[in-house]
């Protein structure tokens, strides 16, 4: 649904974005990870039709992003990071300027305008001054105007930044269901553990590079070569366990605490049932024995400091 | 610690005069003031013998009056944004929430904005001393001269600065600053340029400066407490306006959205959605935008030029109707002001708000956007502008000698409507090029300025020499407004003397832009600026479609 090839941004000597590619498919939803001025918003503003490219392409819906700017903005919702609201105008008839902006004929708009309303949870603001609302209303007000005409792919640029935890519930619900409406999201944010739930895919990005692109599974794979094992174990062989774990040539590095330890892994999943049936064997008693899951923080942190690469 | 360590005086000056741009600025002032001195200068034996007394007197003038309007024209555009660029920057808060008394934020914010136009000011006074070595000046005149500045200056500076302290937007204020400040400079001018001299020291030496020293004390206080409890600070800076609320307490004009001609220029809210076909754009304007930052400005506006337009309208249309030019002079400046404060913020303020993105990833085509944004400030400043001319209908059809010249009326009205056209469209190319409102209106008002104005300050300063021939002068003349109205030959004889008394017309002069074309300078005028707005237009679209439309202005 989203291809990106090679994209670059220079700004005078400064590169933004260098030689970005990557592919989402539809109905992904595809996280755009990186830290304050890593380059998202300006490739997101690219995708957006905002700006023009140093070098490199991308297409939306098979529109080309450079050559094609009306058909790929008929087809996108976009919410960028940092925006207002104009002045004087109550909530419908934001909805309706933007709903006529996007060519929607008037027996459909209010229809619509009542459908995306009731959505966002809007409906009781209906006729409230636009700019009187609160940050999470106006967030969700964008978020409602992204979607008057019905684009299937939405291009969210931090659409959590600044709200308080409810919101940011909220708004995550909401993202959420918008994937089980089919959309092909792409959103970013700098705060992991928002996307970690409902991304199929991320891309993290550094410094204008991309550092890691693909399924969240995909990434952790290529983590691999530092697994954590986690080993519970009953009070009297804590120490006996400890030792063989540091026997074994596949573990690195053990520590423990209580009666758990932990024990930084190198090998395939052989070794590691290998592991526990020596542990076993050598009369071990073996609570629970499970590779801890790399949480989205770690990849991240893995990935920035330049592990992978 | 009003002056030596106020933080507020040392962080403006240091920005504003960190940069070269204003030592080039006071470089291109002085060299522009010693070439018209140059060129006054007597040459030859007449420089020797000393005998440029004339000359001397007219150069003085000439530099009294222009350092004057310089001040009262640029004395706003320095000090109506400084309190009104802390709000637009959301900065204001933060530094009403410091320690520091409002009476050191207002001296620092005062001084910082008077200090670069005091120096341009005091660059000018070796070539004044210069004109007095011509004699035929006192030394008297020239310090009277200079005081009578210093006291323009602080009252047009602190006058913008209480506007500043009233609006949200530095356009607002700086509309109403000249408002209130133009009248009062004419006044001032006609005061001190009366031909008694004892009168002329006296208004300048005795009456000014209490009554300056008196209104600079109301403005302080007015400011002070403004800055003390500030009722505009709300929720990042954001206050919803509730446009019946504030109805009930407005003073005087009340804007109702229902009546004519209130509806003219602001049509009521819509209760149900656009029909099909409508331009979005331009329905946002004219029904949402056109009040968002409150009625105040408009309804200050309106009242001011219509309480003007009283006395003015007694004076130049019914004692001495050959004087109808005048009126509409009047007219002309009114829109000249108010004309761009419409259009320079039409783009501009899209960025600002950061709704441009939202707005850009719509459908709509640049063309639609900006004729959509044109139309709507055209349209405002076009109704206001004619509530002016009611009057000078009712002379027409008051007056018989006037009636007898109806056709003069339609050409005034010609006139009018080509400056709303040009004063919109110019004001909406700034918008398209700049960053900032602020930036565009200034630019605006400084193009239209050496369009409108700069012609008959030339004319005046040509007029000393002798090889130059009314035609020529008045070639100069046809990009302004002003003098277009003034070339329609008005001298008309009071129909109660004699009624069959020939009317008698003095003959207008004829300009030859082109050989064999010898036209008055309004039908000059009317031919050159549609065409001239349409290609300012052509160019507006281009740099709109260049720098937002599909481009990395916004990255």
């Amino acid at each position: 649904m989203i291809e990106v090839r090679n994209f670059t941004k220079h700004y005078g000597d400064f590169v933004a974005v260098d030689d970005l590619s990557f592919t989402i498919g539809r109905g992904e939803v595809f996280g755009f990870i990186g830290p304050n001025g890593a380059g998202k918003s300006t490739t997101i503003r690219f995708l957006a039709t905002l700006l023009r490219p140093t070098s490199g392409s991308a297409t939306i819906g098979g529109h080309s992003v450079v050559d094609d700017p009306m058909a790929v903005r008929r087809v996108i919702g976009f919410m960028p990071d940092d925006f207002g609201v104009y002045d004087g105008m109550k909530v419908w008839e934001f909805l309706d300027f933007f709903a006529v902006a996007y060519e929607i004929p008037q027996s459909y708009r209010r229809k619509i305008i009542g459908e995306v309303l009731e959505l966002l949870d809007l409906t009781h603001k209906r006729d409230d001054y636009v700019n009187g609302l609160s940050r999470g209303m106006k967030q969700r007000l964008c978020l409602a105007k992204t979607l008057v005409h019905d684009p299937p792919v939405l291009i969210l640029d931090e659409p959590a930044s600044g709200l308080d935890p409810r919101a940011r519930l909220e708004m995550k619900a909401l993202l959420n269901e918008l994937r089980g409406m089919g959309k092909t999201i792409l959103v970013s944010s700098h705060i992991l553990s928002e996307l970690a739930d409902f991304c199929t895919s991320i891309g993290i990005i550094e410094r204008g590079k991309l550092l890691a692109a693909g399924s969240i599974q995909d990434i952790q794979r290529q983590l691999r070569a530092h697994r954590v094992l986690k080993v519970k174990v009953l009070d009297s062989s804590v120490d006996r366990a400890a030792s063989i774990l540091r026997d074994d040539e596949g573990v690195r590095q053990v520590e423990s605490y209580d009666h758990t330890l932990s024990a930084e892994f190198e090998g395939q999943d052989e070794d590691m049932a290998r592991l526990l049936g020596r542990l076993i064997g050598e009369g071990v008693t073996v609570q629970s024995f499970a590779e801890e899951p790399l949480s989205l923080e770690e990849v991240f942190m893995m990935i920035t400091k330049g592990i992978v690469n | 610690m009003f002056l030596r360590d106020n933080p507020v005086l040392t962080r403006e000056l240091l920005v504003n005069l960190r940069s070269n741009r204003a030592f080039i600025l006071l470089f291109v002032y002085v060299i522009f003031l010693s070439a018209v001195v140059y060129f006054y200068w007597p040459s030859g034996e007449e420089g020797a013998r000393q005998v440029g007394s004339g000359t001397a007197r007219r150069l003085f003038e000439l530099f009294f009056l222009g350092q004057f309007f310089l001040v009262a024209l640029v004395a706003p555009t320095f000090a109506a944004g400084t309190i009104t660029g802390e709000k637009e920057r959301r900065t204001y808060e933060m530094l009403l929430a410091s320690p520091l008394q409002p009476s050191t934020i207002l001296v620092g914010k005062l001084l910082s904005s008077l200090s670069y136009l005091i120096l341009l000011i005091f660059s000018s006074l070796p070539l004044m001393i210069l004109c007095f070595l011509l004699g035929g000046i006192m030394l008297s005149e020239i310090t009277r001269a200079y005081l009578v500045l210093m006291l323009a200056a602080g009252t047009f500076g602190l006058l913008s600065v209480a506007c500043s302290s009233f609006f949200r937007r530095t356009s607002s204020a700086l509309v109403v600053s000249y408002l209130v400040i133009l009248p009062l400079a004419v006044v001032c001018v006609l005061l001190t340029r009366t031909e008694n001299t004892l009168l002329r020291d006296f208004i300048s030496i005795a009456v000014l400066p209490p009554w300056c020293l008196a209104i600079w004390a109301i403005l302080a206080i007015v400011i002070i407490r403004r800055l003390l409890r500030p009722p505009d600070v709300g929720s990042e800076g954001e206050v919803v306006v509730d446009e019946e609320q504030e109805m009930k307490y407005a003073i005087g004009v009340v804007i109702d959205r229902d009546l004519f001609p209130d509806k003219l220029f602001a049509p009521a809210k819509r209760t149900d959605l656009m029909p099909d076909g409508t331009n979005p754009v331009l329905d946002k304007e004219l029904r949402s935008e056109i009040f968002s930052q409150g009625t105040l400005m408009l309804r200050v506006v309106i009242q001011v030029s219509m309480l003007l337009s009283i006395p003015l309208m007694a004076g130049l249309l019914f004692l001495r109707s050959d004087k109808a030019g005048y009126y509409v002079a009047y007219v002309l400046t009114f829109n000249l002001l108010v004309g761009p404060v419409f259009s320079s913020g039409s783009i501009t303020q899209e960025r600002e708000r950061q709704t441009m993105s939202l707005l850009l990833t719509t459908l709509l085509r640049p063309g639609k956007i900006l004729s959509a944004k044109l139309l709507a400030a055209l349209r405002v400043s076009t109704v206001l502008t004619f509530l002016l001319t009611e009057q000078l209908l009712l002379a027409y059809f008051l007056l018989h000698e006037l009636r007898g010249r109806i056709w003069t009326l339609g050409v005034f009205l010609l006139i009018i409507a080509t400056t709303c056209l040009a004063t919109s469209t110019i004001g909406l190319l700034y918008s398209s090029l700049s960053r900032r409102t602020s930036a565009a209106l200034v630019l605006t008002y400084m193009t239209l300025l050496i369009l409108f104005v700069g012609p008959i300050g030339l004319g005046w300063y040509l007029q000393g020499f002798g090889s130059i021939t009314p035609e020529q002068l008045a070639a100069f003349t046809v990009t302004s407004p002003f003098s277009a109205a003034f070339s329609i030959p008005m001298h008309v004889t009071k129909f109660q003397e004699n009624p069959n008394e020939t009317v008698e017309i003095s003959n207008a002069v004829l300009v030859s832009l082109y050989p064999g074309m010898s036209l008055p300078v309004w039908t000059w005028f009317l031919a050159i600026y549609p065409p001239l707005c349409v290609i300012l237009y052509g160019v507006t679209y281009l740099a709109f479609r260049w720098r937002w439309w599909r481009a990395g202005g916004l990255g």
